[in-house]
């Protein structure tokens, strides 16, 4: 092995982690670098898919692939779980025991669903955030009459802060196909002062809710849920009766990085916003879902800060200059209607637009795993 | 902070951004005891305004919203 060689330890293999492995490999040349994938899932299931598979629009099994499958060669990848990271000796130790040393770190865990935050949502609860999930909400879909459905979110953040609406404007396409519209009420609560995050784009969402007749409760910060009386409780006060309660879970980031001493209980590890690093060192890097940036979790996040890390590393190793920075840049596009979506494209310093919808958005959505699959993840794009 | 009013818990959300602080505020509140008195202190524009008509539509009391150098400070006290 030269000498000169680098290794860089990617720890995940979901969205964020295998588009990095596979951009720096083009990047990069395996004489300078070598790229260990370390990760714990068997298969890669495409989330978005998520807002589709309740409703039977699309067949699951296009949207997962075997995770091993999807990294470029001459990348190495691990199945293992990675239980300890030493920030100052270097190395990553997993449950299978083994111990392995890094040039550069990085991190790829995302993050996980903390049901138990939330008494009652086990029993209670459906939600589209997991393949289990939205193949379980499927199955109490389909003897779905009509009643009265609510849908939120239990905690702020989230995986995908618009899925909630777009998997709403779903929702009634789906319940008037089925010919049961009139007879559902739905609606939808949400923790803010408005419908999404951002000023405009919930101004444009809540004016399509109130076409379709989608009634919102604001600032319904999700308390209690009270099973006997399908009631779900908001600190505020509010309480709201259902038939069929569909939640997205509460969410925190990997117990890992708090024991590591990089994150506080929530899981999240705060990083340089402008260069991705932790703390003081410039060879440890978070990606992905598993950061506290004040940006959407998004896999379009995973997609950019991938690009701009994989250039840095390689050009760091490679000696040359290199004086970019990661911009907060995000692009999402959601199905807002039968062929209709949007997308929305922000930075840290440009507020999103969101003034019409098109067509060529919803087919850009409706065909988003194919994409995904045959080119983002190779880190083609 | 006003004078007369000593917050039980302050949070420094300084550099976190919407709905960020909020959150926090609602989080403090959710740990915190009848009588608590919390402070925000934020630098994002938009907490300016979520965060008072949090308090209201929760029942708590606004005690003040003050312009400090470079960021403002939200106080409330926890009534319910
Ligand atoms: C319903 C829904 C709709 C969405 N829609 C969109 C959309 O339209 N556009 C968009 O851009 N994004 C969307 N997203 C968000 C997107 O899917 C996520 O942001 C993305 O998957 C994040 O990637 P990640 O790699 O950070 O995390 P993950 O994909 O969760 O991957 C983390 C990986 O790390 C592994 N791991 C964790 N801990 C360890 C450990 N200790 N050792 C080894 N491996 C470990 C896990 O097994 C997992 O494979 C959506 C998400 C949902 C749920």
């Amino acid at each position: 092995m030269p000498t000169n060689l680098k290794t860089v330890v990617i720890i995940g293999d979901g969205a964020a982690g295998t588009i990095m492995a596979n951009k720096l490999r083009f990047h990069s040349d395996p004489s300078e670098i070598r790229i260990v994938v370390i990760g714990n899932s068997s298969r890669h299931y495409f989330k978005p898919d998520g807002v589709h598979i309740p409703f039977g629009f699309r067949d699951y099994r296009n949207s997962v692939k075997p995770s091993a499958a999807l990294f470029n060669y001459g990348v190495e990848y691990l199945r293992d779980t990675v239980s300890g990271i030493n920030l100052d000796d270097g190395s990553v130790t997993t449950v299978s025991g083994k111990t392995i040393e890094y040039d550069y770190l990085v991190i790829a865990t995302g993050d996980r669903f903390t049901t138990g935050d939330l008494p009652g949502y086990d029993q209670e609860a459906f939600h589209f955030y997991s393949l289990e999930g939205a193949l379980k909400l499927k199955d109490r879909l389909k003897d779905f009459k009509g009643g009265r459905i609510v849908i939120g979110q239990a905690s702020i953040p989230i995986q995908c802060p618009p899925a909630p609406y777009e998997f709403t404007f779903q929702l009634d396409q789906f319940l008037r196909l089925k010919g049961i519209r009139e007879r559902t009420e739905i609606h939808y609560v949400y923790p803010l002062n408005r419908v999404f995050t951002i000023q405009n784009v919930a101004a444009y969402i809540e004016g399509l809710f109130e076409e379709k007749g989608i009634i919102v409760h604001k600032m319904f910060n999700v308390d209690t849920i009270d099973s006997g009386s399908k009631r779900i409780n908001s600190i505020e006060g509010e309480s709201l009766p259902y038939d069929l309660l569909i939640l997205v879970p509460p969410h925190r980031g990997q117990e890992l990085l708090t024991k590591a001493g990089m994150a506080d209980e929530s899981g999240y590890v705060d990083v340089d916003r402008s260069h991705l690093n932790y703390g003081s060192y410039d060879n440890v890097f978070v990606v992905g879902d598993a950061t506290n940036l004040p940006i959407s979790k998004a896999g379009a996040t995973a997609h950019f800060e991938s690009e701009y890390l994989a250039n840095r590393i390689s050009s760091e190793v490679n000696g040359n200059a290199f004086f970019e920075s990661y911009n907060g840049e995000v692009a999402c596009t959601t199905i807002t209607g039968p062929n209709e979506g949007i997308t929305l494209f922000f930075s840290y310093t440009k507020p999103p637009r969101a003034n019409f919808q098109s067509k060529s958005d919803y087919f850009l959505k409706w065909t988003s795993s194919d994409t995904y699959f045959s080119a983002m993840i190779r880190g083609i794009m | 902070m006003g004078d007369e009013v000593k917050p039980t818990k302050v949070i420094d959300a300084r550099g976190s951004f919407c709905p960020g602080p909020l959150m926090e505020m609602i989080k403090a509140y959710k740990q915190g005891k009848i009588g608590d008195v919390i402070s925000i202190y934020s630098t994002d524009s938009g907490t300016k305004k979520d965060a008072p008509e949090w308090i209201k539509k929760s029942g708590n009391e606004l005690i003040g919203v003050y312009d400090r150098q470079g960021y403002y400070e939200i106080v409330m006290k926890k009534i319910r």
